[in-house]
This record gives C-alpha cells, structure tokens and sequence, in this order.
C-alpha cells in the first residue's frame, strides 16, 4: 500500500530530525499533561463532593438545616450561632415533620490510657439511628435516659475505635477522654470504610447532645439540624414552614438574607451539576488554550523543517512522488508527533496527578478520560496543524526545488 | 514512433512582472537507444530543456510527447508516474537524500511505483553492486567519494528499470578518472539499449555521443550525428539493466 509506505517514509524522516521531533513533542506534551492534571483534579473533587452526600445518608423525604447563610457546606459567616433549640422544637412540632435531630459539631482529641487521636464529635439525640439506619455492631445506641441525665455515654466509630484500641481490647464500658470530659463507650458502629476522595466516614464519636451542651461546648446553639419529614410529598411544604419559623424566630426583617441554609439531594445534586458545567467549561477553555499552543508549535516547526527539506522534496518529487505522497508523508510527520506529544503528556500528567496525590493537598483522581481526550486531541492537532506545512511542501514544483 | 517529440516547445519564466524567455522555440526528436550529447554556454537553457523533457516542469506552450503521449496535458499524478516509470534522473550535484543509505536512495523511486517488485531489496543490491558499490550500501552520501555518490544517483536512476536516462552534467563535479568511469558506466548502459540524454560542456564527453544537439539562447543552432560513433545495430534487444 502506498500510504503505508508513505508512512514508512515519515517515520524514517522523523529519525533523521530528532531534534525538531523533540521540541514538537514537547510542545504537545506540556498541553497535553495539563489536560491530564485538570482533568485529574476536577474528577477528584467532584468525587470527593459526591462521597459527602453519599456519606449524609439522605432520604427523599428528608432535609438538613444548617446555621448561617451560604450555600449547601460552604457557610458564609464564622461559626453561626443563630441556630437555637426553640427553632428545633418549632419545627418539631409541625404536622408534616415526623422527626427533627439537632446537631452539634467539634472536632477534638479523644485519649485512651496512652493512645490518643483526632476526632469529629457530634452531639445528637437517639433519633440520629433510625435516621441514618447505621447499624451499631457492638453494644447500644445511648438512649431517652442518658439525654435526660446528660449522661457521659459515647458511641464510636470503626476509625477512633482502632486507633483508641490497637491492641483488639474489648472498647465496651472503657473510660475515654474527649477534651476534658471521660465519656464511658456504650456502642460500637458498623465500619463503613474510606470513601473514593480519602474521606473517612467511620472517624466520629456521637454524644447526647444534652451532654453536649453541658460539658463539652458549653454553647446552647446548634451546628445543625436533620429534619425527617412525613413523606417525599411534604419535603417542599415543610422547608416552606421551616425558613419561615427560622425568620420569625431570628426576626429577619423582609429584606434581610436567610441567616441559615437547607441541604437537600436535590439541591446538592444542583450543585453538583453547576460545578460540572463550570468545570467543563474552564477544561475546554485550557485544553483549547494548550492544545492550540501545541499546535501552534507544531506548525511553525514543521513549516521551518519543510523549508530545510525543500531538497529532499524536490529529489522525492523527481523519482515519483505524486503532490498527495508529500502531503502524506509530512502529515503521518505531524500526526505521529503530536500523538507522541499526547502519550509523553499523559505519562507526565499521570506523573504530576500522582505526586498531587501523595502531597494530600489537592483531591486527584485518575479516570479514563484524559487518555481518550489526549489521543483524539493530540492527534486532531496533528493533523489540523499540519495540513498547511504538508500542503506547501506538496505544492513546490519539483524543477524548483531541485535546482 | 520517437520516444521523445518535442514540437515547438517554448519555456518563460516570470518574476515580479519580469518575464524571463528561456527556451524559444526547440522541436526535437529522438528514438528509442540513442545516445544524445546537449552542449551550450551556461544560461543556454539545457537544464531547462532537461527538466522539460523529464516532467518536472511543463512548457509554456508547444507540445511534448513522450512514448506517444501528450504529456503536456497530464495532471500531476500521471507526470509523476511518468517520472517513476520512464525516466531516470543523474544530476552534477547528485542530489541524494542526506543522511540516507546508499541503499535507501536506490530505494527511492521503489517507494513510489505502483506496484514494489517483491524482489525489490534484492534488486537495490545487485544493482549496487553492479555499480561497484557492494560494500558500501549503508553508507550515507556523507560518507562517500564524488565518484561513489554519483555512482549511487545512476544506480538509482536504474532502479525502475527506465526508458530514458536523463543526465545533466553528470561528470561535472568529478574528477577526470572519476568522470571517465562514469562516462564508462554510461557508455555500457547505451550498448545494452538504454536511451541516454547527456548534458555537457566537455567536447570529450559530448563526443562520446552519437549525437550532438547544440544549444544557443535557447533554440537549437546545431543537431548533428558522430561520424565516429559505432551504429547502434537496430537489430539489437533493449536489455534491461
Ligand atoms: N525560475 C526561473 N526564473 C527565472 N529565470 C530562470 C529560472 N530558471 C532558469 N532561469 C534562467 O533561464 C536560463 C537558462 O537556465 P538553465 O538552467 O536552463 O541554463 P543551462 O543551459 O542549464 O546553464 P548551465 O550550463 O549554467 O547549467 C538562465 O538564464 C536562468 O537564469
Ligand atoms: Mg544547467
């Protein structure tokens, strides 16, 4: 076949110009490894968000409010104290709420004898299992009498668990401390193991929140509050009558912003759409940007080389060669070093996401997708900036070049 | 039949509204096994003439047959198949492809024929070493003598196996040994039938020949047959290289 020996013909070329085949393919392989960073950063944090709302255990009929404005996690102001216990029992008592569990949240060490650990506490009532339906593998729930009693009772999580009780010590009636406070372990949570993004929904500690309040933040507003309402139907209805308890109680005037925010499925899922769109948009914008840079590289090379080959076109052209042999060859040229550029730029984007990876700072996940971009862009690159080069140097009359 | 028929064939180039008449009017004809000198002053237009008769350039006007053919109304495709099939180009400047075999640049025109001879790698060898350049295949033009390197452009010229060799000064870069092995070469490649055009300035070359066209601003002042040259027997196979 003629084209393959065309393509022969390129590749044989290329040998022969390594050091123009070097700077075209790293002109593609910067782009092309940004491509692959982005990609790998965007997959990563759209990961991570979805691993929070898996971990929220969210129902179709059930809804979060949190205190302070803002949007879904991202609250506006510094730890919002508006949030009270009046709200909670307000929005209790409406008709189409079946339960409402207030929430407290501190993050605090946790020590056992000479093992220690950082933890998320949170304060809750005895509704929080049947609204999370989080089986408890060892022991009980605390329940109705230790929140009356502000009873020091804590149920562990699969992570402090480990790190408390290393050795595999029965953790069941053992004395913990949190801040200040010696809590007594009444029962153990069902390990649910580390999310995709590296978030550990087993490293929590929940505490009555009546102790909460007394012992260890001595602060009588909330962090949030869940809201369970009687059916999927209501869910509008009852976030209606709830924003308009909240500006009652918080005497909002009717101008003034919501001083809290609902977390819905549906509005994270908004979220995460938004999120989606805007990052798909800043990806074609740098993919478009760094490809054409690469592009733009391969091009000017290509019309320099095909200028320093305007001899060995012309020798070509004399023994046979057609305009669409030229064409061919320089083309398979463009295309096998952009492609190169394309798999040395993944290589070296996977490289980078890694290193992000290990550093912990960045969420990175790596998906197929930058491989299959890369190879179809890198070559599309190829070939829409090689088809001028490749074109001129087809079109030289043969007496000219030769003379 | 001629295999070449140029009738009238004229050639101007035109730079920058500056249009330059090279060739002026030359109607030619030459047959099948001859052995053509093409003498003149620089500038005369032989090289013009030569690129004309090869299909690297097409006339202004007049018309040009080739085995019969009007090549003056063939598109791109059918002139460079032409040149692949028909003709075989020597050049006083070689031009090989740098840093290319010797066996790849006797390749060449292979790459582009329309069917590769399943033989092919054999064929670049023998006629290598027909050339007297057996053991010097993977050497670069770099790494060759003028002498070599113009033995590797004829071996190349031959490859296709053409019916006009088509050599423009081609002794002209070498020395007088390297030349009168060349011209050696050549004078072989007649006797077994090959139709060769040769451009000159050296009267001793030229007289080799059995004919002698003489160019002057280009138009054809003289065409004359060497008396001194052998008859070439018209009885005689054309062997193939
Ligand atoms: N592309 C071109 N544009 C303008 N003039 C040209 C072009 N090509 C050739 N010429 C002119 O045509 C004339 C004939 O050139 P040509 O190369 O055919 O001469 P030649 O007989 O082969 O000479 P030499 O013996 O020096 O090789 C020269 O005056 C040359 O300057
Ligand atoms: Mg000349």
């Amino acid at each position: 076949m003629r084209i393959f020996r065309n393509l022969i013909q390129a590749l044989k070329g290329l040998g022969r110009n390594k050091a123009n085949v070097f700077l075209m393919t790293l002109g593609v392989a910067v782009g092309i490894a940004s491509l692959t960073v982005i990609v790998a950063i965007g997959e990563g944090t759209r990961a991570k968000v979805l691993d929070r709302i898996a971990g929220f255990g969210f129902g179709p009929e059930s809804f979060s409010l949190y205190a302070g404005s803002g949007r879904l996690f991202f609250r506006k102001a510094q730890m919002p104290t508006n949030l009270s216990f009046q709200d909670l029992e307000d929005i209790a008592s409406l008709p189409t709420v079946r339960h409402a569990m207030p929430r407290q949240r501190k993050r605090l060490i946790a020590v056992y004898r000479k093992n220690s650990t950082s933890t998320r506490i949170y304060g809750v009532t005895p509704v929080w299992q049947t609204i999370r339906a989080w089986p408890i593998t060892d022991g009980k729930f605390f329940d109705a009498r230790d929140m009356d009693r502000k009873n020091k009772a804590a149920v562990l999580g699969a992570t402090p668990i480990k790190n408390l009780f290393p050795d595999g010590e029965d953790p069941l009636g053992k004395s913990v401390r949190i801040g200040n406070v010696f809590f007594k372990v009444v029962g153990v949570l069902e390990k649910k193991g580390l999310t995709e993004s590296g978030y550990d929904p087993d490293n929590r500690v929940l505490i009555p929140i009546s102790t909460s309040v007394a012992r260890l933040t001595h602060e009588a507003h909330l962090h949030s509050i869940k809201v369970q309402a009687m059916s999927p139907e209501v869910v509008e209805e009852t976030m209606e009558a709830t924003r308009r308890i909240l500006r009652r109680n918080h005497n909002l005037s009717s101008i003034a912003a919501d001083d809290f925010r609902f977390v819905t499925p549906t509005g994270i899922m908004e979220w995460v759409t938004e999120q989606k769109q805007a990052m798909n948009r800043m990806l074609i914008l740098i993919s478009t940007v760094s490809l054409l840079v690469g592009g733009i590289v391969i091009m000017n090379i290509m019309l320099v080389s095909i200028r320093e080959r305007i001899h060995e076109i012309g020798v070509r052209r004399c023994f046979g060669a057609r305009r669409l042999d030229i064409t061919q060859q320089f083309l398979f040229e463009s295309v096998f070093v952009s492609m190169l550029g394309g798999i040395v730029g993944t290589v070296l984007g996977v490289v980078v996401s890694l290193i992000l990876k290990r550093t912990d700072m960045i969420p990175v996940q790596i998906t197929w997708e930058p491989f299959v971009l890369a190879g179809i862009f890198s070559g599309a690159v190829g070939l829409v900036f090689g088809i001028q080069p490749a074109r001129k140097a087809a079109n030289w009359s043969p007496e000219e070049t030769i003379r | 039949m001629s295999l070449i028929h140029l009738e009238d064939v004229k050639k101007s180039y035109s730079n920058i509204g500056m249009v330059t008449q090279v060739l002026k009017g030359v109607t030619l004809k030459i047959s099948e096994g001859e052995y053509v000198a093409i003498i003149g002053p620089s500038g005369a237009g032989k090289s013009t003439l030569m690129a004309i008769m090869g299909c690297l350039g097409r006339p202004t006007s007049g018309s040009y047959y080739l085995d019969g053919e009007p090549v003056d109304r063939m598109n791109d495709k059918q002139l460079s198949r032409i040149r692949n099939e028909k003709i075989g180009f020597v050049f006083q400047a070689f031009h090989l492809l740098a840093g290319v075999s010797a066996f790849d640049n006797v390749y060449l025109p292979l790459v582009y024929c329309q069917t590769p001879p399943a033989d092919a790698r054999i064929r670049v060898r023998e006629i290598l070493e027909k050339v007297g350049l057996g053991e010097r295949m993977s050497h670069s033009p770099g790494k060759l003598s003028g002498g070599e390197q113009q033995r590797v452009t004829i071996a190349r010229a031959l490859i296709n196996q053409p019916k006009i060799i088509l050599a423009d000064e081609p002794t002209g870069n070498l020395d007088s040994k390297n030349g009168a092995e060349i011209m050696e070469i050549f004078d072989r490649l007649n006797a077994e039938g090959n139709t060769i055009i040769l451009i000159t300035h050296d009267p001793k070359v030229a007289a080799r020949a059995h004919r002698t066209i003489h160019i002057i601003d280009g138009l054809i002042e003289k065409d004359e047959i060497n008396e001194n040259f052998p008859e070439p027997d018209p009885g005689a196979e054309r062997t193939r290289a």
